[in-house]
């Protein structure tokens, strides 16, 4: 300050910046620096920079007695001058170059470079996903949409980062320019606070662009489950474009501005701008991981879990620094919770199929909405079971939470060593339904349509065991032969419960009267053993006709078994007897049937026609 | 008593409370226990209300204090949620009245989980304050002052003080936001003041307000009377009780979205033995919040409330200033400056960890919630 060469410097520099002051001058006000003429920036910094040695040199030189302590404040003056005018322009350049990402071909990208399958299922489950709406005005137990499942197997792709340039090269040159100047001046607090403040709207913005929606727990508690689900796929999407594509980018934006200033800068910066938003977005994810449990909501809890998993990678790639701390650790808790939610739900989804109480017999004896429900649902579960094996740890608890309480089928799990636990669960709520078919069936008052409809269902069961490979490989073939050898053993039960009362009177016993064999026949009872034939046969074929075996395999197996035990014996019977009926009066009432007739007759059975 | 050490108290209730059989309704030994718990709670009440107004450290309603106050909070929830599901099967918990006080406490606890994270972004606010004020603490003790130095000081403390009178809605701080050009734009210099450094807009919901939710849980929210009193519904009602009671505190303290209309009127009834010092709390803080409410206020925070004092303060004095300025005044000045740093620190200290603990007691929220739906499941048959 002292020699002429530097006061001159100085006094053209300090000219400058005062030109500059928006709270003094016209001028000022009116335009910007930095974005008009480069030289006029340059000049400017060179300015600043001026200033700033003049300083460093008076401080250095401080104990001088030379310093003057006006001229000191005057130098301060200045560069707070200079400081409020660049922070003005840095605001400036980061709001002009702060354009909206293209949010659309974000999506596309998004989806381009994550090879997972699950963003195809999730796009198209909006046209695939209609609620069934025929008729099913049962208890939401039965509402259960088979929707696409996401194909989990591909969740642990490595990271896929893609980071865009959110600004113009040059405009990064000038904020770096200024930020060297501001953080020189120690001002770098306001630096950051004026990124902070510009890059968080931009990035709040987006997230309404994104359809990111700011919920309460209270309101997704509240929220029906079915539009939760919509929010969930969309949330999933929204998600991988934030920490992939939004926050990344953010972050190479705030490492290319304070890069030369060192990585706390940067990381501060960083916070100040994707802090907040970070949290809205997860507290999403951590509503949904806090709901109430019940068995509709496991299949997208697994999409959520599965979806989180996956960024899991790229959100400590880039939350990687201390203050970014409580980021990961909510992110690592919602995850713990979505696991534990859906271990809880299937628990839930046990206790429902026990306890499900509906007593309303099935007409006909036909598959019960229960058995297709639980099927349905296994094998979604069996879909899914990539994620389950990994999240199901634990036996199903078949004893201790219903201590002492009869109403729980037994299975021993001695048997079962070497299976998975999510197999033992599976098998456990095979065995469960059927305890609860069980229970169900006793409120037929025939006893015959009991056991059709213990024989319906597990045959309904079992081929859908059969009919899902994996499924039928966790389950294992002893419980497949167990579930055979059970259904085959109803229908031998129906067919006693039913045709050995009628078969009963084409025997033998008691229509001889005396010991000889020729003439011995007591025509009154032949003829009320024929009457009650007719009776009882017309009566099942009747009855039974209107029972039914959806399955036409186990219908016709069934119908011949019937045939294979009618026939011949009527035809026996007929054959022996028939003569003295037709030596009687009216043989028309008492042999009415043909072998044939009733052979036809055999074919109405199981047919489920109406009653008439 | 207030030297208890919380784990012995809570392990000698345990250990009683083994050695009884599991029986129906409720044991002479649980009341004896029950009552001891609320002895306890009536202490340590009695201790957080004697804070002083006004004291470096651990000052009524500070960040210290508040944390206190979370640490009581956590003792409670896991005792009562001890009383109410230990050795009971779900039977007991949804027989009347029961059925009916339980499912109304855990809508309280969805409630209290957003009460939790509006908080926590308005933890994010203070913080932000703190920033400012750093900016302005680093401008004030620069030596020699000078008029720079008064400038830089005097616009941190404008964007601090209108940091912290942000008003709760959300509407009008996304146009305060629009607003902070210095130049182009707009002409007249009141508009450059206004929120320089901020687009605060609340990570909340839209329509959530916090003044709503706490009236909200503050419906049939009534201590159980004559035989009840000492019995299931007791350690529910002391729970419910102390969730609204510390949730309404960290609205009052800590700004947040919509807070218009808090009420200044819990339901706390005097007559029951152990709430006196919660009753005291009450109206003290009430009284607090009905005088700063009309003049448009930043949170009660002990801290906040010495940031505001001093900042106007501060204003008052970068506004008048001129170099070299007389000694006196500068002598002054430095006190408060000193003051002023010092709260920064307390906060620099304690914002984080108090956010953590209100995190934790997030969590104990949500597994409070879970662990008593799951006992009501099991009792209850799908439909």
């Amino acid at each position: 300050m002292e020699t002429p060469e530097n006061n001159s410097g100085y006094e053209s520099a300090e000219k400058i910046i005062l030109r500059w002051d928006s709270t003094a001058s016209e001028e000022g006000r009116e335009r910007m620096i930095f974005g008009t003429d480069r030289q006029e920036a340059d000049v400017y910094l060179q300015a600043v920079d001026e200033i700033q040695r003049t300083l460093s040199s008076a401080s250095i030189s401080d104990c001088s007695h030379n310093v003057d302590a006006d001229d000191q404040s005057k130098v301060n003056t200045t560069i707070q001058i200079a400081m409020a005018r660049l922070e003005d322009e840095f605001r400036n350049i980061l709001i002009i170059h702060t354009s909206a990402l293209e949010i659309d071909s974000l999506f596309d990208s998004s989806t381009s470079f994550s090879s997972s399958t699950p963003t195809h299922h999730e796009l198209e489950d909006d046209e695939d996903c209609i609620s069934d709406d025929s008729g099913s005005s049962r208890n939401n137990l039965l509402q259960l949409h088979h929707c696409e499942s996401s194909d989990s197997s591909t969740y642990r792709t490595s990271s896929s980062i893609r980071e865009v340039d959110l600004m113009p090269a040059e405009a990064i040159c000038d904020l770096q320019a200024i930020a060297m100047r501001m953080i020189a001046a120690g001002y770098l607090r306001e630096c950051i606070q004026v990124y902070g403040s510009v890059r968080k709207s931009s990035v709040d913005s987006s997230f309404r662009k994104l359809g990111i929606e700011k919920l309460s727990i209270g309101d997704v508690q509240r929220l029906e489950w079915e539009a939760l689900e919509g929010k969930i796929r969309r949330w999933i999407r929204a998600a991988r474009v934030c920490v992939r594509i939004l926050f990344a980018s953010e972050k190479k934006l705030c490492e290319q501005i304070f890069d030369c200033v060192g990585t706390d800068i940067d990381d501060a910066c960083f916070m100040e701008t994707v802090k907040g938003p970070a949290i809205q977005l997860f507290n999403f994810a951590e509503a949904i991981s806090i709901s109430r449990r019940s068995p509709e909501k496991l299949f997208k809890i697994l999409d959520l879990h599965d979806a989180l998993m996956e960024l899991l990678p790229d959100i400590e790639a880039v939350f990687d620094s201390k203050s970014s701390d409580s980021i990961r650790v909510q992110a690592a808790e919602i995850l713990s919770r979505l696991a534990e939610a859906a271990r809880g739900i299937l628990s839930e989804f046990e206790n429902a199929v026990l306890r499900e109480p509906s007593r309303v017999p099935v007409p006909g004896g036909t598959i019960h909405p229960l058995t297709r429900y639980v099927m349905n649902y296994i094998s979604l579960i069996s879909d899914y079971k990539q994620t389950l094996i990994d999240l199901i740890m634990s036996k199903p608890s078949t004893g201790s939470r219903y201590s002492g309480d009869p109403s729980t089928p037994d299975m021993e799990f001695t048997e079962l060593e070497g299976k998975t636990p999510l197999a033992l669960h599976l098998i456990w709520i095979i065995v469960v339904l059927q305890f609860n078919l069980d229970g169900k069936s006793k409120h037929y008052r025939d006893v015959s349509l009991a056991h059709l409809f213990m024989m319906n269902n597990v045959h309904y069961i079992v081929q859908k065991v059969k009919g899902l490979p994996e499924l039928r490989e966790m389950t294992g073939d002893n419980c497949l032969r167990k579930l055979t050898g059970k259904f085959r053993q109803a229908a031998t039960s129906y067919q006693r419960a039913t045709w050995v009362s009628v078969l009963y009177c084409l025997r033998d016993e008691g229509l001889h009267v005396s010991g000889s064999f020729s003439s011995g026949v007591s025509k009154t009872v032949l003829r009320e053993r024929f009457k009650t034939f007719n009776a009882m046969f017309e009566e099942v074929h009747r009855t039974q006709s209107m029972w039914l075996i959806p399955d036409g395999q186990l219908r016709e197996e069934l119908r011949i078994s019937i045939s294979e035990k009618l026939l011949p014996a009527y035809r026996s019977f007929l054959g022996r007897f028939r003569s003295h009926i037709e030596s009687g009066k009216h043989p028309e009432n008492y042999i009415k049937y043909s072998a044939e007739d009733l052979e036809t007759a055999v074919l109405d059975f199981f047919e489920g026609y109406p009653a008439s | 008593m207030t030297g208890t050490d919380q784990s012995s108290f809570l392990g000698r209730i345990s250990i009683r409370r083994n050695q009884v059989n599991a029986m129906e309704g409720y044991h002479e030994q649980e009341i004896e226990d029950l009552e001891l718990f609320q002895k306890q709670l009536s202490d340590r009440f009695a201790e957080l209300l004697s804070a002083p107004d006004d004291a470096p450290t651990e000052a009524f309603l500070s960040i210290s204090w508040i944390r206190k106050l979370l640490d009581v909070f956590l003792c409670c929830e896991t005792e009562c949620k001890a009383i109410l599901l230990m050795e009971r099967d779900a039977a007991q918990i949804s027989k009347p009245p029961l059925d009916r006080l339980i499912p109304e406490l855990l809508e309280r606890v969805v409630k209290a989980m957003d009460i939790c994270n509006a908080v926590t972004n308005g933890v994010e606010l203070v913080r932000h304050c703190q920033k400012l004020a750093e900016i302005a603490v680093s401008a004030l003790e620069q030596k020699p002052f000078g008029e720079g130095q008064a400038r830089r000081a005097k616009k941190a403390l404008v964007s601090l003080m209108s940091a912290m009178h942000v008003d709760d809605k959300e509407s009008s701080v996304q146009k305060t936001a629009e607003r902070s050009w210095s130049f182009g734009r707009r002409s007249g210099n009141k508009d450059r003041h206004h929120g320089h450094y901020r687009s605060l807009s609340w990570q909340v919901a839209k329509h959530w307000s916090a003044s709503k939710q706490i009236h909200a849980m503050t419906m049939n929210l009534a201590a159980p009377r004559g035989p009840e009193a000492s019995c299931l519904p007791a350690p529910v009602y002391i729970l419910s009780l102390i969730i609204v009671f510390v949730m309404w505190v960290l609205i009052a303290a800590i700004p947040c979205q919509e807070r218009s209309g808090l009420t200044t009127h819990l339901p706390i009834n005097k007559h029951v033995n152990w709430t006196h010092s919660l009753a005291g709390m009450h109206d003290k803080i009430g009284e607090e919040w009905k005088k700063k409410e009309k003049k448009g206020m930043a949170g009660l925070l002990y801290e906040l409330q010495k940031m505001e004092k001093l900042g106007q303060s501060l204003i008052e004095f970068t506004d008048s200033y001129q170099f070299p300025g007389e000694k006196e005044k500068l002598d002054e000045v430095a006190a408060q400056v000193a003051e002023l740093a010092e709260v920064c620190r307390r906060m620099d200290e304690g914002l984080v960890p108090l956010q953590m603990l209100i995190r934790e007691a997030f969590h104990r929220l949500v597994r409070n919630r879970t662990e008593f739906l799951d006992v009501l499941e099991q009792g209850t048959p799908v439909v």
